[in-house]
């Protein structure tokens, strides 16, 4: 009896398992076989293996400041989602009432038009010449000569805007599940209701904040689209050098190699921020 | 409809606020939409005592725990604690702590957390000792570092109430707060409330659809149907003299016969019940107009043969015929169909001086005038008698 | 004009696009790492000799041809060249419009290519550079110089002798370009020269570059006095630390494809580095947008027809190149796309069609503005990879 689950179990596993490794493992594998080729290689002559460490290191000396930059930005945007998010998801959970499953549809909306021309409408919408920056030199809030488009805010902003459904979603599963019975209790026992939220909603909520700031960090700062299309030269993140290396350079090994550092580094700060916050059950 | 408990002997007339230092309803109305919850409701609750609001499920009783609570504003009336006026208060700025149906526990926090929370709040002194104390005295001292779904039901309710009465409210609201117990662990939890409840000596109000549980426990009883109260009293005074159909039908069980009232003497009422006679004491007679319900408890009618002498010197009602018979050991249970078709209960005590009578067997029964009782007839006559089980 | 012609680069997100290309190549790249046992990589090299594979032209009347989008006149039209060709000839030519970027095909077709194998296509269109990268590496095939007549008869002069293939013996210009600048003259005064572009305090931030590196650094060279045809290292660091101050400086507001031409027209850049048929297609809309030859000189680029290895109807695609270079169907064509027809004589017969397109520079450039042009020296292998790396880390941040 419990030999035949256990083998029913590893069968049930091994769609999961097969997956894993062809589309994790043996890229992984061969990702980190390419970030040690000889640097020396090209696609005249090939590519050979001499475990060239030092591609690593040139890597970081050459890319450091996108690198930093990607996970600033990365981090500006988690923050910026988690404060919209949390709201959002606060005010769908606890208030929408029977608008509720609507406004889980148009949080989802934006999903149904491309990445692309979403971000590109940004750019149209956040113009020089558009009435958003318009208004804002009008109210003098905005230089004669200022712009929205090409600033890290806009980067951000568009990191903010196309990551935020990743934000809301799990923090509203966390926070749909919270008792409402428990947050009444709270006041019950003298809490006001900003003492209430920090002290009870807001560490119940816990489990959707990490998988939320997850779901939005990681692929945020791998981002490299919003940076492109409304950022400038300054505000290239590593997800564009990486592009850059590998399509128009054909520099494989470098590219490699800082795919690698920046996987590396986010599941490194992944491990940290998740054991810090007490919840390894997430992993 | 105003009443007053009985209790503490404090005035039944209307006092100024400020000199009353108990819990004080006066026309307190809460509607939702077109539904009104709660009625035009007038109570007081004298400061140390138990309180209990009984009544089936949707009748007010919760939603008038809440807006004590502060987790629902009356849509129109006061609330008054001490003298203090506390209808628009925050929740978290009345000396008032509720158990929750529910428990509602923080998951996230520990035993000794969830208890300290709101000396915690009110940045109190010595709150681990404090805890430690109280724990104790819920007898839950060695599981302070468990987490709330660690215990069981029985352990979590106890941690619910440690974590109510640490803050020593001036009232204490209990929800159903042995609702989901069973039977037996319910039992023992009902004594152990009324202990802790006679040592701090606060005022409880404790709500529940279960009779017995309010009856067991407290020493007032408000029976709260459709949003208003029925009738307050000591559990005594209520089960012996119920006012209403509703009453004598939802605290435990009345036989209800209908008659025409004949004379209304001074002391007593004179009933016509199916062509028998039958005497009350003006006292226990709450009927206007002509026909009343002539109410008798159960285990109040005596059963004969025929002919026999009965211990009852007042009514005697002959021509019953046995329909059922249940024996349950401390009583026979019997349903006795009348000549004019009715069925009446009879518990007869199995004190083994009467023998146990058959099905088919002819009967008399017979009460004692003074346990009759005479409701309204415009009353339904079976109001209350839905015994909900949960 | 119809919208089909709006743009030789096509869709506006075609380098944004890149990482489709990128992943696949990338993935080809794991698949043949991991046959081998250390982890080698292949020289993608190959020698066109020994990869071929028997012309069936004859049996089979059909040509695969992958170009970019918007680069011809419409196929539907039955007095088009595209349907003229398919009567006169009898060949079946199925097209596509499958070029967005140069690397990105690249990283399409290199795993094939790299390891002689076909790609199912007898004709593709790449710009000079990836065209003389693909004949370095021995993926294009030899055209037969008997079949092509027009070609060598009617090229213009100033796209003959190229250092990557001096006698046409592997491509065809398709169309030509110039690079150059554009400006909104309703919104800051004439830019003249590059250098003025990348140092005028009222352009700061309100300029963009073009994204290929050749288009770009060509200028940069001259403007450190180094000649684009032939420089050296030392003369490549400077123009590249040149072009990292301006960059840093906040001068280049991005490195765009042809996304200029949105960002020109949405007024959010003034100036520009830009392809000259973008520029007809701008001026349809807006006449303030003027487009200049600067005075470091003119970059003049072509996209190339060249037939890959393998390719199975290499006759066809001769007979199509042939047919091109006539000069009346070359000028049919370049009334339709506006950039600049690669075939002598077409402006003669341009006269007939549209007698202002045949006055137009920007179409039939005269001799001394094709005097000043200048071509990109060939970049070997390691250089390629290292200008390419400096490049992108200049405009990667």
């Amino acid at each position: 009896m419990t030999r035949r689950t256990g083998g029913l179990g590893y069968l049930l596993l091994a769609p999961a398992a097969l997956w894993l490794v062809l589309f994790f493992v043996v890229p992984f594998y061969s990702l980190v076989a390419t970030s040690l080729f000889d640097p020396a290689g090209s696609d005249f002559r090939g590519y050979e293996m001499t475990y060239h460490w030092q591609n690593y290191t040139d890597a970081v000396q050459e890319y450091w400041r996108p690198m930093l930059r990607s996970l600033w930005y990365g981090a500006l945007a988690t923050f910026f989602c988690l404060i919209l998010g949390y709201v959002l998801a606060y005010a769908i959970a606890f208030k929408a009432g029977r608008w509720k499953n609507l406004m889980l549809v148009l949080v989802i909306a934006p999903f149904f038009t491309s990445f692309l021309v979403r971000t590109l409408s940004w750019k149209l919408i956040l113009a020089d010449d558009g009435w958003i920056v318009d208004t804002l030199q009008t109210l003098h809030l905005l230089g004669e000569d200022g712009r929205l488009l090409v600033t890290p805010f806009a980067v951000v902003m568009g990191l903010t805007y196309n990551f935020l459904p990743f934000m809301v979603l799990p923090l509203y599963a966390s926070i749909d599940k919270i008792d409402h019975r428990l947050i009444e209790a709270a006041g019950d026992l003298y809490a006001n209701p900003v003492v209430g939220f920090f002290k009870v909603t807001w560490p119940l909520s816990l489990p959707g904040v990490i998988s939320g700031t997850l779901l939005t960090f990681i692929p945020a700062s791998g981002d490299y689209i919003n940076a492109q299309l409304l950022g400038g030269p300054n505000q290239r993140m590593v997800g564009g050098v990486i592009q850059s290396l590998f399509t128009d350079a054909n520099d494989y090994p470098t590219a490699a190699a800082l795919s690698v550092i920046m996987m590396v580094g986010i599941v490194a700060m992944v491990l940290v921020y998740v054991r810090r916050a007490g919840t390894e059950e997430l992993l | 409809m105003s009443q007053v408990a009985e209790t503490s002997g404090a005035p039944a007339a209307p006092a100024p606020d400020a000199s009353y230092d108990g819990l004080r309803l006066r026309n307190l109305t809460k509607s939702f939409g077109a539904f009104t919850a709660v009625d035009d409701l007038d109570l007081d609750v004298p400061r140390g005592s138990f309180f209990a609001l009984l009544g089936p499920s949707g009748c007010g009783k919760t939603t008038t725990l809440r807006m004590v609570a502060g987790l629902e504003t009356p849509t129109s009336g006061s609330i008054t604690l001490a003298g203090q006026d506390i209808t628009y208060a925050k929740p978290y700025k009345r000396p008032v702590n509720t158990v929750f149906q529910s428990y509602a526990l923080f998951p996230h926090l520990d035993i000794h957390e969830n208890v300290a929370f709101g000396l915690k709040r009110r940045k109190a002194k010595e709150v681990d000792a404090q805890v430690k104390e109280m724990l104790d005295l819920v007898e839950l001292g060695v599981q302070a570092r468990k987490r709330p779904t660690q215990l069981s039901g029985g352990q979590q309710q106890r941690v619910a109430l440690a974590r109510a009465l640490i803050n020593k409210p001036e009232v204490l609201l209990l929800d159903e707060p042995l609702g989901a117990l069973d039977l037996k662990l319910r039992r023992s939890m009902q004594i152990e409330l009324k202990r802790i409840q006679v040592d701090v000596g606060l005022t409880f109000i404790h709500v529940t659809h279960d009779q017995e549980e309010a009856m067991t426990m407290a020493d007032t009883v408000a029976v709260m149907n459709q949003g208003v109260i029925e009738q307050m009293g000591s559990p005594a005074d209520l089960y012996e003299n119920p006012r209403s159909t509703f009453v004598a039908n939802f605290l435990g069980q009345s036989n209800l016969i209908e008659g025409r009232i004949t004379n209304r003497a001074a002391d007593l009422v004179t009933v016509d019940m199916q062509g028998i006679g039958v005497s009350i004491p003006a006292d226990r007679a709450h009927a206007d107009g002509d026909m009343g319900w002539v109410g008798i408890r159960p285990e109040k009618v005596l059963i004969g043969e025929p002919g026999a002498t009965l211990d009852a010197p007042g009514n005697t009602i002959p021509g019953g015929v046995i329909s059922d018979v249940s024996f349950v050991g401390v009583s026979t249970q019997y349903l006795v169909r009348m000549p004019w078709g009715q069925e009446i209960q009879v518990f007869a005590q199995n004190t083994g001086r009467t023998r146990l009578f058959a099905q088919g067997e002819s009967v008399e029964l017979s009460w004692r005038p003074e346990y009759a009782f005479l409701l309204d007839h415009a009353q339904d006559a079976t109001a209350g008698a839905q015994k909900d089980d949960a | 004009m119809p919208s089909e012609s709006s743009g030789r680069r096509g869709g506006v997100s075609r380098r944004t696009l890149l990482k489709g290309g990128g992943v696949v190549a990338f993935g080809g790249l794991s698949l043949a790492a991991l046959q081998l046992p250390f982890f080698e990589v292949q020289g993608a090299q190959q020698d066109p000799k020994l990869c071929t594979a028997p012309d069936v032209s004859a049996e089979e009347m059909q040509l695969i041809i992958s170009n970019w989008p918007g680069y011809i006149d419409p196929r539907k039209n039955p007095n088009g060249t595209f349907q003229t060709f398919q009567t006169q000839t009898g060949i079946t030519v199925a097209y596509s419009d499958d070029v967005n970027d140069n690397a990105e095909f690249y990283a399409k077709v290199r795993n094939q290519l790299g390891a002689c194998e076909p790609i199912d296509r007898d004709m593709i269109m790449l710009t000079d550079w990836m065209a003389a990268r693909m004949i370095g590496l021995g993926w294009i095939q030899p055209l037969d110089k008997a079949n092509v007549p027009n070609l060598h008869a009617n090229l213009i002069e100033p796209l003959r002798g190229r250092q990557w293939d001096l006698d046409l013996e592997f491509h065809a210009p398709w169309q030509s370009g110039l690079t150059g600048i554009a400006y909104n003259a309703g919104k800051t005064g004439e830019v003249r020269s590059f250098e003025e572009l990348i140092t005028r305090e009222d352009l700061k931030g309100r300029i963009t570059l073009l994204s290929e590196m050749r288009d770009t650094m060509a200028f940069m060279l001259r403007i450190v006095g180094a000649n684009p045809d032939k420089f050296t290292d030392a003369e490549w660091e400077n123009a590249i630390d040149r072009l990292q101050q301006v960059v840093s400086a906040g001068q280049v507001r991005a490195f765009t494809g042809n996304e200029y031409m949105q960002d020109l027209a949405a007024g959010n850049i003034v100036a520009c580095e830009a392809w000259s048929g973008d520029v007809i297609q701008l001026q349809l809309d807006n006449p303030d947008i003027k487009f200049v030859v600067p005075e470091e000189g003119l970059s003049l680029w072509s996209d190339n027809m060249i037939v890959p290895n393998l390719a199975t109807h290499q006759a066809n695609a001769e007979q199509w190149i042939n047919y091109y270079y006539d000069p009346a169907v070359a000028a049919k064509l370049a009334a339709w796309v506006n950039y600049i027809c690669p075939v002598e004589g077409a402006r003669e017969e341009m006269e007939k069609i549209d007698p202002s397109l045949a006055e137009n520079p920007l179409i039939f450039p005269d001799e001394e503005m094709l005097a000043s042009t200048f071509d990109f020296m060939p970049l070997d292998d390691q250089q390629q990879v290292r200008y390419e790396g400096d490049w992108s880390d200049v405009t990667g941040g």
